[in-house]
């Protein structure tokens, strides 16, 4: 049996990677359950009595973040909603339709997605600051546009390239009319394009933090943002901070594991086809 | 049978060019006023004199915040960190990403496991990256990587408190986070490369080496080029995770254009300056981003 020795490397050096990725995850997630002095023992221990303080510290304490976890939802749930209203009928446009201008079109859709944030924070803080909007919703939402739109777009149009033409002309000829069309043939077979494309956005949306530190406030004041919480000139509560990440990125890990085959599909045919597209 | 064949065809060009219209513009001029207005406004406000901590002395700078760059080291700085992190971090993450695609190909079990452990990076916010890096991974005597060197005996360091270890630190970190992306996209694409021409190159007793340089790079090609653009978008406008791991110091040495800009504008509150770094910033962004989709499009 040749091949043993050379596969018995090859799984050493993928449990390395795996743990070279996973394990600051996991350090984290048992740090969550230490108290802030069993974090700071050295050696450092991994058999300790586990303690669920940080977490009602975390969740119902003075500096708790359900707040925040509030403001996120709110701000990316809304976002996202808006952003699939505006990008599958703009994508299914770009993807299958004929009208002046389309190059044109696709190639702003694209440059608007490379625009560097802090070029969009700083004109948004001086125009929401005149209209007395800074620290509300409609003023996180629009922003959290910027970014959502342009890319949701890209992604659907790819989706709907894949929708086999004949289905669609087959539905013209039956008189179904072009939105009957779109309603009734197209957008059942984009379904899992749109199920990938919502969960893309929700993820990019709840992990922002530029635009939420620098327009929010204490009202609309977002879950990344209230990571510092715990963190003061004074001091930083590791085990706090540990646990409020945890409880931050429950939704996130969760949404990613669980499309964890879409999402892999979904970095993919971005990617994949972009590059293919010359 | 009034209407001529050709009519037909054209009411029909014209039917659909008015639905696409109809679909499109929405987002277009949504587009137009959440981005495009904004950075109108943005490129006005970077030929202002704007300091909200001396409002009295605000108005048209012309060019003035531009020429006031060419001799303001600290911007220098910041170019300078801007053009290492980011074509440092893009170069490890598509180098490592695709050893390793490489790599996990040949393993035939335990891929599944693998793709799970490299979406977790990939799904944190990079502002939780940034904070676990400088808490548990990266902290003095308590953080994982001094628990390592020091059972190596290679002694405690300042990852983050040192000038030239903290530039290491964040590129490390950024590397950290996103490698998995350049690997799960090479891997899928490598994963559909035909296997026949493979067979035909080992018949020919090409080597692992040849193999790779004149079969798959080729083929993989576009797939590589396009991780490079999209990489080195984020690379570009990454933020969080250096601001929660060292917010741009110690001193400057952390402090990429980005928060070069975004400390100007909201903590030395000198708006009109920032918005000439963002505009920068945003130039740098275009002529690199023109440079790769020109290479995108020409043949190799």
């Amino acid at each position: 049996m040749k091949p043993m020795p050379r596969q018995v490397i090859l799984g050493v050096v993928a449990g390395l990677i795996v743990s070279v990725w996973a394990f600051p995850v996991l350090w984290a997630l048992l740090t969550s359950f230490k108290t802030e002095r069993d974090v700071l023992a050295y050696p450092p221990v991994f058999v300790f009595t586990p303690t669920l303080a940080n977490y009602r510290e975390v969740l119902f304490g003075p500096a708790s973040i359900l707040p925040n976890l509030r403001s996120s939802l709110v701000v990316t749930c809304s976002a996202t909603a808006l952003t699939m209203a505006f990008a599958i009928p703009a994508a299914y446009a770009l993807a299958r339709l004929r009208y002046p201008f389309k190059r044109f079109s696709g190639f702003y859709v694209l440059v608007t997605q490379m625009l560097p944030p802090v070029g969009l924070v700083i004109p948004y803080y001086l125009a929401l600051q005149r209209l007395g909007a800074l620290d509300t919703y409609s003023g996180m939402i629009t922003i959290y546009l910027t970014f959502s739109l342009p890319f949701a777009i890209w992604l659907m149009v790819s989706y709907f390239e894949d929708v086999p033409y004949e289905m669609e002309e087959a539905a013209l000829l039956d008189h179904a009319g072009r939105w009957g069309a779109l309603w009734h043939v197209v957008l059942p077979q984009v379904r899992g394009g749109i199920a990938v494309t919502t969960v893309f956005v929700f993820l990019n949306a709840w992990n922002e933090f530029m635009f939420a530190v620098v327009l929010g406030g204490n009202t609309v004041r977002p879950v990344t943002v209230g990571m510092f919480n715990f963190i003061s000139v004074e001091q930083t509560q590791w085990a706090k901070v540990a646990a409020g990440a945890m409880v931050a990125m429950a939704p996130v890990i969760l949404l990613g594991l669980l499309a964890q085959k879409h999402i892999v599909k979904g970095l993919t045919v971005g990617a994949v086809k972009g590059g293919g597209r010359r | 049978m009034a209407h001529s064949p050709v009519a037909v065809i054209d009411t029909q060009a014209q039917q659909e060019r008015r639905f696409a219209l109809a679909l499109f513009a929405p987002a277009f001029v949504l587009l137009l006023l959440i981005t495009t207005a904004p950075l109108v406004f943005l490129a006005w406000n970077s030929l202002q004199k704007l300091d909200m901590s001396m409002p009295w002395l605000s108005g048209f700078a012309g060019l003035g915040n531009y020429t006031k760059m060419g001799s303001d080291p600290r911007f220098w700085n910041s170019f300078t960190l801007t053009v290492i992190y980011t074509s440092s971090t893009v170069v490890l993450q598509v180098i490592i990403g695709l050893s390793l695609a490489l790599l996990v190909l040949q393993i035939p079990r335990g891929q599944a496991l693998l793709r799970v452990a490299a979406i977790l990076p990939i799904v944190l916010a990079p502002v939780v990256v940034g904070l676990f890096w400088r808490t548990l991974v990266l902290a003095p005597d308590f953080g994982l990587v001094d628990l390592v060197t020091r059972a190596l005996g290679l002694g405690s360091h300042n990852w983050l408190g040192d000038p030239q270890l903290a530039l290491i630190s964040v590129i490390a970190i950024h590397t950290w986070q996103w490698t998995p992306f350049a690997f799960l996209v090479l891997l899928a694409t490598l994963a559909t490369l035909p296997p026949d021409v493979y067979e035909a190159a080992r018949l020919d007793r090409a080597s692992a080496w040849q193999r790779f340089w004149h079969i798959t790079l080729p083929l993989i090609r576009a797939a590589v080029v396009m991780v490079v653009i999209l990489r080195t978008m984020t690379a570009l406008s990454a933020f969080a995770a250096i601001f929660a791991a060292t917010g741009g110091g110690p001193g400057t040495s952390t402090e990429i254009l980005n928060l070069y800009a975004y400390r100007t504008s909201f903590t030395e509150l000198n708006i009109g300056y920032g918005s000439a770094l963002a505009m920068v910033l945003l130039t740098l962004t275009a002529f690199v981003s023109w440079l790769l989709f020109r290479r995108r499009s020409s043949p190799a």
